[in-house]
Protein backbone atom coordinates (compact mmCIF):
# COMPACT_ATOMS: atom_id res chain seq x y z
CA UNK A 1 0.00 0.00 0.00
CA UNK A 2 1.30 3.52 -0.87
CA UNK A 3 2.52 4.92 2.26
CA UNK A 4 1.28 8.75 1.26
CA UNK A 5 -2.22 8.20 0.57
CA UNK A 6 -3.25 4.69 0.75
CA UNK A 7 -4.15 4.02 -2.23
CA UNK A 8 -3.72 -0.07 -3.16
CA UNK A 9 -0.85 0.91 -6.17
CA UNK A 10 1.94 -0.28 -4.78
CA UNK A 11 3.60 2.82 -5.10
CA UNK A 12 6.38 3.94 -2.83
CA UNK A 13 6.01 0.86 -0.80
CA UNK A 14 9.38 -0.01 1.84
CA UNK A 15 11.89 -2.23 -0.08
CA UNK A 16 12.04 -5.60 1.29
CA UNK A 17 15.42 -6.14 2.25
CA UNK A 18 16.14 -10.25 2.41
CA UNK A 19 19.51 -11.88 2.85
CA UNK A 20 20.69 -15.10 0.70
CA UNK A 21 24.03 -15.50 1.49
CA UNK A 22 24.18 -18.53 -1.07
CA UNK A 23 26.30 -19.63 -4.16
CA UNK A 24 25.16 -19.54 -7.59
CA UNK A 25 26.89 -22.48 -8.10
CA UNK A 26 24.56 -23.93 -5.49
CA UNK A 27 21.89 -25.09 -7.50
CA UNK A 28 24.63 -27.07 -9.73
CA UNK A 29 26.16 -28.52 -6.62
CA UNK A 30 23.28 -29.97 -5.83
CA UNK A 31 22.54 -31.90 -8.79
CA UNK A 32 25.71 -32.95 -8.34
CA UNK A 33 25.41 -34.81 -5.67
CA UNK A 34 22.49 -36.27 -6.76
CA UNK A 35 24.15 -37.34 -9.85
CA UNK A 36 26.83 -38.73 -7.54
CA UNK A 37 24.42 -40.73 -5.57
CA UNK A 38 23.00 -42.17 -9.08
CA UNK A 39 26.47 -43.29 -10.40
CA UNK A 40 27.05 -45.42 -6.91
CA UNK A 41 23.57 -46.83 -7.04
CA UNK A 42 24.74 -48.12 -10.64
CA UNK A 43 27.72 -49.62 -8.87
CA UNK A 44 29.91 -47.24 -10.32
CA UNK A 45 32.62 -44.65 -9.67
CA UNK A 46 32.63 -41.70 -11.65
CA UNK A 47 35.74 -40.00 -13.27
CA UNK A 48 35.49 -36.43 -14.85
CA UNK A 49 38.51 -34.90 -17.31
CA UNK A 50 39.39 -32.19 -18.13
CA UNK A 51 41.78 -30.53 -20.67
CA UNK A 52 42.25 -28.70 -23.36
CA UNK A 53 40.79 -29.68 -26.82
CA UNK A 54 43.10 -31.87 -28.21
CA UNK A 55 44.73 -33.31 -25.33
CA UNK A 56 43.88 -36.73 -25.78
CA UNK A 57 41.43 -37.69 -23.76
CA UNK A 58 39.67 -39.65 -26.20
CA UNK A 59 42.77 -41.55 -27.31
CA UNK A 60 43.03 -42.38 -23.62
CA UNK A 61 39.63 -43.66 -22.98
CA UNK A 62 39.97 -45.57 -26.74
CA UNK A 63 43.34 -47.22 -25.11
CA UNK A 64 41.42 -48.05 -21.82
CA UNK A 65 39.20 -49.68 -23.68
CA UNK A 66 41.23 -51.81 -25.27
CA UNK A 67 43.20 -52.62 -22.07
CA UNK A 68 40.51 -53.21 -20.01
CA UNK A 69 37.39 -54.34 -22.00
CA UNK A 70 37.45 -58.33 -20.53
CA UNK A 71 38.27 -56.75 -16.61
CA UNK A 72 36.16 -53.61 -16.26
CA UNK A 73 32.79 -52.48 -17.32
CA UNK A 74 32.78 -49.15 -18.11
CA UNK A 75 30.62 -45.98 -20.01
CA UNK A 76 31.37 -42.97 -21.61
CA UNK A 77 29.87 -39.91 -21.13
CA UNK A 78 31.05 -37.45 -24.01
CA UNK A 79 30.46 -33.49 -23.85
CA UNK A 80 31.24 -31.54 -27.30
CA UNK A 81 29.91 -28.45 -28.41
CA UNK A 82 29.41 -29.81 -31.48
CA UNK A 83 29.11 -33.79 -33.14
CA UNK A 84 29.25 -37.38 -32.21
CA UNK A 85 32.40 -37.93 -33.15
CA UNK A 86 33.92 -38.61 -29.98
CA UNK A 87 31.04 -40.74 -28.69
CA UNK A 88 31.59 -42.70 -32.45
CA UNK A 89 35.16 -43.15 -31.99
CA UNK A 90 34.42 -44.72 -28.47
CA UNK A 91 31.51 -46.54 -29.83
CA UNK A 92 33.97 -48.06 -31.53
CA UNK A 93 35.82 -49.65 -29.34
CA UNK A 94 32.68 -51.45 -27.85
CA UNK A 95 32.32 -49.32 -25.07
CA UNK A 96 28.79 -47.67 -24.58
CA UNK A 97 28.67 -43.73 -25.06
CA UNK A 98 26.03 -41.10 -25.02
CA UNK A 99 27.46 -37.38 -26.49
CA UNK A 100 26.37 -34.61 -25.14
CA UNK A 101 26.01 -32.01 -27.27
CA UNK A 102 26.48 -28.66 -25.71
CA UNK A 103 25.16 -26.41 -28.44
CA UNK A 104 28.22 -23.68 -27.72
CA UNK A 105 28.78 -23.60 -24.13
CA UNK A 106 31.73 -23.93 -22.53
CA UNK A 107 31.74 -26.49 -20.02
CA UNK A 108 29.21 -29.90 -18.85
CA UNK A 109 27.35 -28.73 -15.68
CA UNK A 110 25.48 -31.29 -13.03
CA UNK A 111 22.30 -30.98 -15.16
CA UNK A 112 23.29 -32.32 -18.68
CA UNK A 113 25.62 -34.79 -17.02
CA UNK A 114 21.61 -35.79 -15.03
CA UNK A 115 20.59 -36.50 -18.25
CA UNK A 116 23.64 -38.12 -19.61
CA UNK A 117 23.54 -40.94 -16.77
CA UNK A 118 20.28 -41.70 -17.15
CA UNK A 119 20.93 -42.28 -21.00
CA UNK A 120 23.71 -44.37 -20.19
CA UNK A 121 22.06 -46.42 -17.84
CA UNK A 122 19.38 -46.98 -20.46
CA UNK A 123 21.60 -48.52 -22.73
CA UNK A 124 24.16 -50.43 -20.84
CA UNK A 125 22.74 -53.97 -19.80
CA UNK A 126 21.72 -54.39 -16.04
CA UNK A 127 22.35 -50.80 -15.85
CA UNK A 128 25.62 -51.70 -14.35
CA UNK A 129 29.07 -50.22 -14.77
CA UNK A 130 32.14 -49.61 -12.88
CA UNK A 131 33.39 -46.84 -13.87
CA UNK A 132 31.62 -43.67 -15.98
CA UNK A 133 34.08 -41.65 -17.42
CA UNK A 134 32.98 -37.62 -18.27
CA UNK A 135 35.15 -36.46 -20.91
CA UNK A 136 34.31 -32.59 -20.51
CA UNK A 137 34.10 -30.42 -22.82
CA UNK A 138 37.91 -29.41 -24.16
CA UNK A 139 38.80 -25.65 -22.06
CA UNK A 140 41.02 -25.47 -18.87
CA UNK A 141 38.77 -22.71 -17.44
CA UNK A 142 35.44 -23.41 -17.24
CA UNK A 143 34.59 -26.77 -16.93
CA UNK A 144 37.12 -26.39 -13.48
CA UNK A 145 33.75 -24.07 -11.64
CA UNK A 146 31.08 -27.25 -12.19
CA UNK A 147 31.52 -30.00 -10.13
CA UNK A 148 29.20 -32.87 -11.83
CA UNK A 149 28.86 -35.82 -8.73
CA UNK A 150 32.26 -37.07 -9.92
CA UNK A 151 34.73 -39.00 -7.77
CA UNK A 152 37.65 -38.21 -9.16
CA UNK A 153 38.60 -35.48 -11.51
CA UNK A 154 41.53 -35.81 -13.62
CA UNK A 155 43.25 -32.90 -15.27
CA UNK A 156 45.34 -33.58 -18.55
CA UNK A 157 47.91 -31.90 -20.27
CA UNK A 158 49.30 -32.97 -23.63
CA UNK A 159 53.18 -32.19 -24.04
CA UNK A 160 53.06 -29.88 -26.84
CA UNK A 161 51.05 -27.55 -24.24
CA UNK A 162 53.59 -26.33 -22.38
CA UNK A 163 54.57 -27.33 -18.88
CA UNK A 164 53.44 -23.27 -17.89
CA UNK A 165 49.51 -24.88 -18.29
CA UNK A 166 49.19 -25.43 -14.24
CA UNK A 167 50.58 -22.17 -13.51
CA UNK A 168 48.30 -20.41 -16.32
CA UNK A 169 45.24 -22.46 -15.58
CA UNK A 170 45.52 -22.63 -11.71
CA UNK A 171 41.55 -24.03 -10.82
CA UNK A 172 41.64 -26.57 -13.08
CA UNK A 173 44.65 -27.89 -10.94
CA UNK A 174 43.98 -26.92 -7.27
CA UNK A 175 40.23 -28.98 -7.92
CA UNK A 176 41.79 -32.02 -9.43
CA UNK A 177 42.92 -35.34 -7.61
CA UNK A 178 45.37 -36.31 -10.72
CA UNK A 179 47.38 -34.84 -13.66
CA UNK A 180 48.09 -36.45 -16.00
CA UNK A 181 50.59 -35.54 -18.67
CA UNK A 182 49.75 -37.02 -21.85
CA UNK A 183 51.57 -37.41 -25.46
CA UNK A 184 55.00 -38.25 -23.30
CA UNK A 185 56.27 -39.90 -26.69
CA UNK A 186 57.12 -36.11 -27.48
CA UNK A 187 59.21 -35.23 -25.20
CA UNK A 188 62.32 -35.36 -27.17
CA UNK A 189 60.64 -32.95 -29.84
CA UNK A 190 59.15 -30.61 -27.09
CA UNK A 191 60.55 -28.06 -24.76
CA UNK A 192 58.20 -29.86 -22.05
CA UNK A 193 59.18 -29.20 -18.40
CA UNK A 194 58.64 -32.23 -16.74
CA UNK A 195 59.74 -30.83 -13.69
CA UNK A 196 58.26 -27.48 -13.93
CA UNK A 197 55.06 -28.81 -14.99
CA UNK A 198 54.94 -31.04 -11.81
CA UNK A 199 56.52 -28.70 -9.19
CA UNK A 200 53.87 -26.02 -10.60
CA UNK A 201 50.75 -28.53 -10.42
CA UNK A 202 51.65 -29.65 -6.76
CA UNK A 203 52.59 -25.77 -5.27
CA UNK A 204 48.49 -25.36 -6.27
CA UNK A 205 47.59 -28.52 -5.06
CA UNK A 206 50.23 -30.32 -2.85
CA UNK A 207 48.22 -33.19 -2.56
CA UNK A 208 47.50 -33.85 -6.51
CA UNK A 209 48.81 -37.42 -7.85
CA UNK A 210 50.46 -37.19 -11.43
CA UNK A 211 51.03 -39.97 -14.80
CA UNK A 212 53.20 -39.28 -17.38
CA UNK A 213 51.66 -41.44 -20.34
CA UNK A 214 51.61 -42.06 -23.89
CA UNK A 215 48.87 -44.21 -24.99
CA UNK A 216 50.50 -44.21 -28.22
CA UNK A 217 54.08 -45.88 -26.99
CA UNK A 218 52.54 -47.69 -24.29
CA UNK A 219 54.72 -45.37 -21.69
CA UNK A 220 52.91 -45.24 -18.37
CA UNK A 221 50.27 -47.15 -19.15
CA UNK A 222 50.53 -49.89 -16.44
CA UNK A 223 50.28 -46.94 -13.55
CA UNK A 224 47.16 -45.27 -15.76
CA UNK A 225 45.51 -49.12 -15.18
CA UNK A 226 46.25 -48.98 -11.71
CA UNK A 227 45.32 -46.22 -11.09
CA UNK A 228 42.05 -46.90 -12.25
CA UNK A 229 41.87 -50.13 -10.23
CA UNK A 230 43.03 -48.22 -6.59
CA UNK A 231 39.85 -46.46 -7.21
CA UNK A 232 37.84 -49.80 -7.90
CA UNK A 233 38.69 -51.00 -4.72
CA UNK B 1 35.02 -17.75 -19.00
CA UNK B 2 31.09 -17.34 -19.10
CA UNK B 3 29.87 -14.60 -17.32
CA UNK B 4 26.59 -14.10 -19.12
CA UNK B 5 24.99 -17.74 -18.39
CA UNK B 6 26.12 -17.15 -14.88
CA UNK B 7 23.99 -13.95 -14.56
CA UNK B 8 21.70 -15.93 -16.41
CA UNK B 9 21.63 -18.29 -13.28
CA UNK B 10 21.60 -15.71 -11.03
CA UNK B 11 18.71 -13.56 -12.51
CA UNK B 12 17.07 -16.79 -12.04
CA UNK B 13 17.86 -17.66 -8.39
CA UNK B 14 16.77 -14.01 -7.63
CA UNK B 15 13.63 -14.08 -9.67
CA UNK B 16 12.69 -17.34 -7.50
CA UNK B 17 13.62 -14.82 -4.27
CA UNK B 18 11.38 -11.99 -5.91
CA UNK B 19 8.20 -14.32 -6.57
CA UNK B 20 8.34 -15.69 -3.66
CA UNK B 21 8.36 -12.45 -1.84
CA UNK B 22 5.71 -10.90 -4.10
CA UNK B 23 7.93 -8.34 -5.42
CA UNK B 24 7.46 -6.47 -8.94
CA UNK B 25 10.61 -4.67 -9.15
CA UNK B 26 14.31 -5.81 -7.87
CA UNK B 27 16.44 -2.66 -6.50
CA UNK B 28 19.46 -4.15 -5.52
CA UNK B 29 21.38 -7.30 -5.92
CA UNK B 30 24.67 -7.82 -3.52
CA UNK B 31 27.04 -10.43 -4.69
CA UNK B 32 30.72 -11.19 -3.59
CA UNK B 33 32.92 -12.55 -5.91
CA UNK B 34 35.88 -14.63 -4.87
CA UNK B 35 38.93 -13.26 -6.52
CA UNK B 36 39.85 -16.73 -7.63
CA UNK B 37 36.43 -17.77 -9.16
CA UNK B 38 37.55 -16.95 -12.41
CA UNK B 39 35.09 -14.21 -13.15
CA UNK B 40 35.67 -11.32 -15.46
CA UNK B 41 34.14 -8.19 -13.45
CA UNK B 42 33.50 -6.31 -16.24
CA UNK B 43 32.37 -9.10 -18.22
CA UNK B 44 29.57 -9.93 -15.43
CA UNK B 45 28.60 -6.11 -14.94
CA UNK B 46 27.97 -5.91 -17.99
CA UNK B 47 26.19 -9.08 -18.83
CA UNK B 48 24.09 -7.89 -16.48
CA UNK B 49 22.99 -4.74 -17.85
CA UNK B 50 22.78 -6.16 -21.04
CA UNK B 51 20.43 -8.42 -19.95
CA UNK B 52 18.16 -6.46 -17.35
CA UNK B 53 17.58 -4.12 -20.13
CA UNK B 54 14.34 -6.40 -21.23
CA UNK B 55 13.37 -7.60 -18.35
CA UNK B 56 10.70 -5.19 -16.37
CA UNK B 57 11.61 -7.21 -12.63
CA UNK B 58 15.35 -6.09 -13.07
CA UNK B 59 15.51 -3.48 -15.48
CA UNK B 60 16.24 -0.85 -12.47
CA UNK B 61 18.14 -3.12 -10.32
CA UNK B 62 21.62 -2.24 -9.09
CA UNK B 63 24.73 -4.16 -9.02
CA UNK B 64 26.72 -4.24 -6.15
CA UNK B 65 29.99 -6.34 -5.98
CA UNK B 66 31.83 -6.92 -3.19
CA UNK B 67 35.61 -8.59 -3.96
CA UNK B 68 37.37 -10.23 -1.05
CA UNK B 69 41.01 -9.89 -0.91
CA UNK B 70 42.91 -12.99 -2.08
CA UNK B 71 44.21 -15.20 0.63
CA UNK B 72 47.54 -17.25 -0.36
CA UNK B 73 48.55 -19.98 1.69
CA UNK B 74 52.15 -21.48 1.86
CA UNK B 75 52.58 -25.45 0.99
CA UNK B 76 55.47 -25.39 2.95
CA UNK B 77 54.56 -24.60 6.46
CA UNK B 78 51.13 -23.46 5.95
CA UNK B 79 50.98 -20.56 6.86
CA UNK B 80 47.86 -18.23 5.49
CA UNK B 81 48.14 -14.38 3.79
CA UNK B 82 45.59 -11.81 3.43
CA UNK B 83 46.73 -10.23 0.26
CA UNK B 84 45.73 -6.47 0.85
CA UNK B 85 45.49 -3.99 -2.42
CA UNK B 86 44.73 -6.40 -4.78
CA UNK B 87 41.28 -6.17 -7.32
CA UNK B 88 41.24 -8.08 -10.66
CA UNK B 89 43.32 -9.79 -12.72
CA UNK B 90 43.52 -13.11 -11.96
CA UNK B 91 46.14 -14.37 -13.80
CA UNK B 92 48.73 -12.11 -12.99
CA UNK B 93 47.88 -12.14 -9.33
CA UNK B 94 48.96 -16.12 -9.81
CA UNK B 95 51.90 -15.47 -11.37
CA UNK B 96 52.67 -12.97 -8.71
CA UNK B 97 52.39 -15.50 -5.88
CA UNK B 98 54.49 -18.44 -7.33
CA UNK B 99 57.06 -15.72 -7.19
CA UNK B 100 56.01 -14.35 -3.59
CA UNK B 101 58.44 -15.42 -0.45
CA UNK B 102 56.34 -16.87 2.94
CA UNK B 103 56.59 -13.98 5.60
CA UNK B 104 56.44 -16.91 7.85
CA UNK B 105 59.20 -19.55 6.52
CA UNK B 106 60.51 -17.07 3.88
CA UNK B 107 60.32 -20.13 1.55
CA UNK B 108 58.82 -19.20 -1.77
CA UNK B 109 55.95 -20.35 -4.08
CA UNK B 110 52.47 -19.14 -2.03
CA UNK B 111 49.39 -20.83 -3.80
CA UNK B 112 45.65 -19.72 -3.46
CA UNK B 113 43.43 -20.76 -1.07
CA UNK B 114 39.65 -20.98 -0.98
CA UNK B 115 38.55 -17.51 -2.60
CA UNK B 116 36.66 -19.42 -6.33
CA UNK B 117 33.11 -18.96 -4.66
CA UNK B 118 30.44 -16.55 -6.55
CA UNK B 119 27.72 -15.40 -3.24
CA UNK B 120 24.38 -14.03 -3.37
CA UNK B 121 24.64 -12.08 -0.59
CA UNK B 122 21.26 -10.03 -0.14
CA UNK B 123 18.62 -8.94 -2.65
CA UNK B 124 16.19 -5.51 -2.33
CA UNK B 125 13.00 -5.49 -3.40
CA UNK B 126 9.85 -4.19 -3.87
Amino acid sequence: MCEKCGCQTGMGTKPKVIDVNKSLFEANEKIGEQNRHHVERMGAVAINMISSPGAGKTTLLEATADALKDSVTFGVIEGDIETEKDAQRIRAKGIPAVQLTTGGACHLDASLVHHGIHELEHIVPGGRLDIIFIENVGNLVCPAAFYLGEHKRIVMVSVPEGSDKPAKYPRAFIGSDLFVISKADLLPYFDFSVEEAISEARRLNPSIDVLIISPKSGQGMDKWLDYLSGILK
Amino acid sequence: MHEVSLVQGLMKQVREIAQDHQAHRVTCIRLSIGPFSGVVLDSFSFAFEVLKRDDELFSQSRLVIKTPAPVLKCPHCGHEVEVQGVVEGEMELFGTFSRAKCPSCDMYGLAPFGGDDILLLQVEME
